[in-house]
């Protein structure tokens, strides 16, 4: 019993990551329906900014969140100026897709020369402080990330809810040319909505430094499961990706306990294949 | 003259949404139907369900006597119906010529090879009016061009039953006489046309008879003339369409 | 006329190509690239007959490689059978797998098949790691057979898979070059274009994209063996994401509307690579990787038809 509590804490931690992925990734994939194939590497960028910033000027890594949230927003948001926006008139999906896909080649080797392949960490003075509570122990740096990750997902539920450009990006989201109609600049939307799916990224990448290990390819087991979020969790709901992140992280977690560390990714993977083919029969079958 | 298509009593519902109900009509072979209605009659959805585009919800239709209700859409060509698309989809990144082609490899002409294919296809340009325009990408025609193109495409299927979805939209009245004038030719050559169009000028030249839609319902039937003097049709069609 | 001295200039690089190793089968590392090279291009040209012909993003053809190899591998060695025998039976059991699996995937458009095939690879690179039979994560070795050996597929004379690579890339070429030309590739083209326009016009689209998909596997598990034999050591790290990405790029950079695309793309990206790797790999580990990704991005933004997409006169008429 005890073990299986610990399970779930932990599912329930890690989940909170790719819950906060995964809304990145359908804010990208609702407003320009394309798959944003190098998520997983900005949440790689992201650990390493938080490193950078730790390493060479002294900042503390929860302190240093709200810079690296503005230099990912930059960043991304220059990408899609320069790059995506210009290859959206060719609507080539196989382009965009494979354009994502070559900023995360850049992405990872780029750190690869810059950093080289070292595995590094960051250490602080509370990160070996350890809680327990009953039976179950957790480090508090993880409570501490995972409260961050509840609080950027709320915050970013009344940004998309509440505020003017939130509605705007929503709008967009549901219909480009309704909402070009309306006199919302589109381009601008695409800038800020892939900007936010950066940051978000990068939040997480920078929440994650203080327990997981930074290395060039961190970011790729975290990618694609932002996409099983998006995907099981409902294009463009919020609430739906961060459920779907928690659940993923449990499920992850309860399998390694109950059938096995090692047939982990394969049940998960196989489950969302055939969740995907039933979904796409029960909406063909409503037609 | 036998009846090529009968429709009896479709309905067709949208998640709770009726919008067709109990359509019943015929189209004679060898003549010109057409379909008109304010936006939202429901003659799209029509048009789509006897294309096997969609299945209707309940109700019967009929091509040369025999039920075709829930055939799915790839095996209407080889029955010899063909239907264009009212928001055109070219295939973009092919040329005309290509576009052409493909539909004489499949529908019934059934070509053996390339060769015989783009002959095919040629002819079939040469009748449409778009062989200057060969080797063109479709996707980088005006919107008249691309109405001919989705005409020629389905020709070259080598239908007996043609289905238009508004042809004539976005034309200027030159390009529509010239649309007229093609159907026309079209139809002299053997093939039944059934037509869904906005531009009444064409539908009472075309047209031996017609069938008007309004909120899914047929409410007339008849000549042009006939239905054109139905005051209902002019109170829900022309009374609200205004200047249509 | 300018025509004909394309021809020319085409068959004074099939004689420079197949007069080469003569000259560089005293280099190991040069005939390695070429080599490479060509095993590489069939990949990509395999993924263009889905890809760029079919319009089904796949990234998940290294697997497809994948059950290929495995599939020659575990015959081979052990069930101790002639790898003349292994290579059909490699190619219908990855035919079999890719039918049956995307029979019912392909009800699933655009980003959804993306998916379906990245989850796909990535859950038969686990069976591979968890499944004894197989090696799990260490791999199968080949055995090495001394001298040269048809029979059992062992060469010490890397020329000769020089001339075998070489020999299975044109061939697949001309295969998708009729297939281009074909009745299928015209189904496959308009599919790619639009498949309500093909159901209209008599295309059943699951039928073709089926066909689209086997034939891409039969040919990447035909690569399989090729590999499998040449390298005479798989591991599961051949199915990686990764590689899936890479077998994509050539054709993406040669251009994927264009049968030549992937030859092209390939042939230049794949050697180019290399060199890089070979010169600077020591220091700066990944420069392949990043000027591939470069001249990608560039190739995307600039000229979105690819490489070929310079040549192609369509349109501008």
């Amino acid at each position: 019993m005890d073990i299986f509590l610990q399970a779930c804490v932990n599912g329930l931690m890690i989940g909170g990551f790719y819950s906060l992925m995964g809304m990145g990734q359908n804010v990208i994939f609702g407003v320009m329906k394309i798959i944003n194939f190098c998520h997983g590497e900005m949440l790689m960028v992201g650990m390493y900014l938080s490193y950078v910033f730790y390493e060479y000027l002294g900042i503390d890594p929860y302190f240093s969140l709200p810079l690296v949230a503005l230099v990912m927003f930059i960043a991304g948001a220059v990408f899609q100026h320069t790059l995506i926006t210009p290859s959206l008139g060719t609507k080539s999906f196989t382009n965009l897709l494979f354009l994502t896909v070559g900023m995360g080649i850049l992405l990872t080797n780029g750190a690869q020369v810059i950093f080289s392949s070292d595995y590094r960490t960051i250490t602080t003075d509370y990160s070996s402080t350890i809680l327990s509570i009953g039976p179950i122990t957790v480090a508090l740096s993880r409570v501490v990330s995972f409260c961050a990750l509840i609080a950027v997902s709320i915050a970013l539920a009344f940004f998309l809810k509440c505020t003017k450009t939130g509605k705007k990006i929503r709008a967009v989201s549901q219909n480009p040319i309704g909402a070009q109609v309306v006199g919302i600049d589109t381009k601008k939307i695409y800038m800020i909505t892939y900007g936010l799916g950066a940051a978000l990224a990068g939040i997480s990448g920078a929440l994650l430094t203080l327990f997981y290990v930074i290395n060039p390819t961190a970011g790729s087991n975290f990618g694609f499961r932002a996409l099983i979020v998006v995907v099981v969790g409902g294009l463009g709901s919020i609430s739906g990706a961060f459920f779907a992140g928690i659940f993923l992280g449990l499920l992850e977690t309860l399998v390694s306990l109950f059938i096995g560390p090692s047939l982990r990714t394969l049940v998960v993977f196989a489950t969302f294949i055939v969740i995907l083919v039933i979904r796409q029969n029960i909406i063909l079958r409503r037609k | 003259m036998s009846n090529i298509i009968e429709v009896e009593n479709i309905s067709k519902s949208f998640e709770g949404l009726k919008a067709v109900s109990n359509v019943s009509f015929y189209v004679e072979e060898g003549k010109i139907t057409g379909m008109i209605g304010p936006n939202g009659a429901g003659k799209s959805t029509t048009f789509n369900m006897i294309c096997g585009y969609y299945p209707p919800t309940s109700g019967l239709i009929k091509y040369k006597g025999n039920d075709i209700t829930g055939k799915r859409a790839y095996e209407f060509a080889d029955m010899g119906i063909a239907r264009t698309f009212q928001i055109m989809k070219p295939l973009g990144n092919l040329s005309v010529l290509d576009n052409v082609a493909s539909s004489a490899f499949f529908g019934r002409h059934k070509a053996k090879n390339m060769r015989q294919a783009r002959e095919i296809a040629a002819e079939i340009l040469e009748f449409t009016g778009l062989i200057s325009k060969r080797n063109v990408l479709a996707r980088e025609m005006g919107t008249p061009d691309q109405k001919r193109l989705e005409m020629a495409r389905a020709l070259a299927t080598k239908p007996d039953m043609l289905f238009l979805d508004e042809v004539m939209a976005g034309l200027n009245p030159t390009e529509t006489e010239g649309a007229i004038d093609l159907i026309r030719r079209i139809n002299s050559g053997g093939v039944t046309i059934f037509l869904i169009e906005h531009i009444m000028r064409a539908v009472v030249s075309l047209c031996e008879k017609v069938i008007v839609l309004h909120h899914g319902e047929k409410i007339a039937e008849g000549t042009p003339n006939q239905v054109m003097n139905d005051s209902y049709v002019m109170e829900v069609y022309l009374g609200d369409g205004g200047a249509n | 006329m300018k025509k004909k001295i394309l021809y020319i200039l085409l068959f004074a690089l099939l004689a420079v190509m197949l007069i080469l190793p003569e000259y560089i089968a005293k280099m190991p590392y040069i005939l390695n690239v070429f080599i490479l090279a060509f095993y590489m291009t069939t990949m990509s040209m395999a993924w263009n007959l889905l890809g760029g012909m079919t319009g089904q993003n796949s990234i998940g053809h290294a697997c497809f490689m994948g059950i290929g190899a495995y599939t020659s591998a575990i015959c081979i060695v052990n069930f101790g059978l002639n790898p003349w025998v292994s290579l059909p039976i490699a190619i219908i059991v990855t035919a079999l797998i890719t039918a049956v699996v995307f029979s019912q995937c392909f009800i699933l458009r655009g980003p959804y098949f993306t998916l379906v095939t990245i989850a796909f690879a990535e859950a038969v690179r686990q069976i591979i790691l968890n499944w004894d039979f197989a090696g799990k994560a260490i791999g199968i070795g080949l055995p090495y057979v001394r001298g040269n050996s048809w029979l059992m597929f062992s060469f010490r004379d890397r020329t000769i898979y020089y001339y075998v690579a070489f020999a299975m890339m044109i061939d697949v070429y001309l295969v998708m070059k009729y297939i281009d030309n074909s009745k299928l590739g015209f189904a496959l083209k308009t599919i790619r274009e639009d498949e309500d326009v093909a159901a209209a016009i008599g295309i059943r689209p699951l039928k073709y994209k089926v066909i689209a998909v086997v034939i891409s596997a039969s040919v990447s598990a035909i690569a399989g063996f090729f590999y499998a034999c040449y390298y005479r050591y798989i591991d599961p790290n051949i199915m990686l994401q990764s590689s899936s990405v890479e077998i994509v790029l050539p054709a993406i950079i040669g251009g994927s509307a264009f049968v030549e695309g992937p030859l092209v793309g390939g042939i230049l990206m794949v050697s180019l690579s290399e060199y890089l790797r070979n010169t600077f790999g020591g220091i700066l580990p990944g420069i392949n990787l990043i000027l591939y990704a470069i001249v990608l991005i560039v190739v995307i933004r600039f000229r979105p038809t690819g490489i070929l997409g310079f040549f192609d006169r369509r349109g501008r008429e």
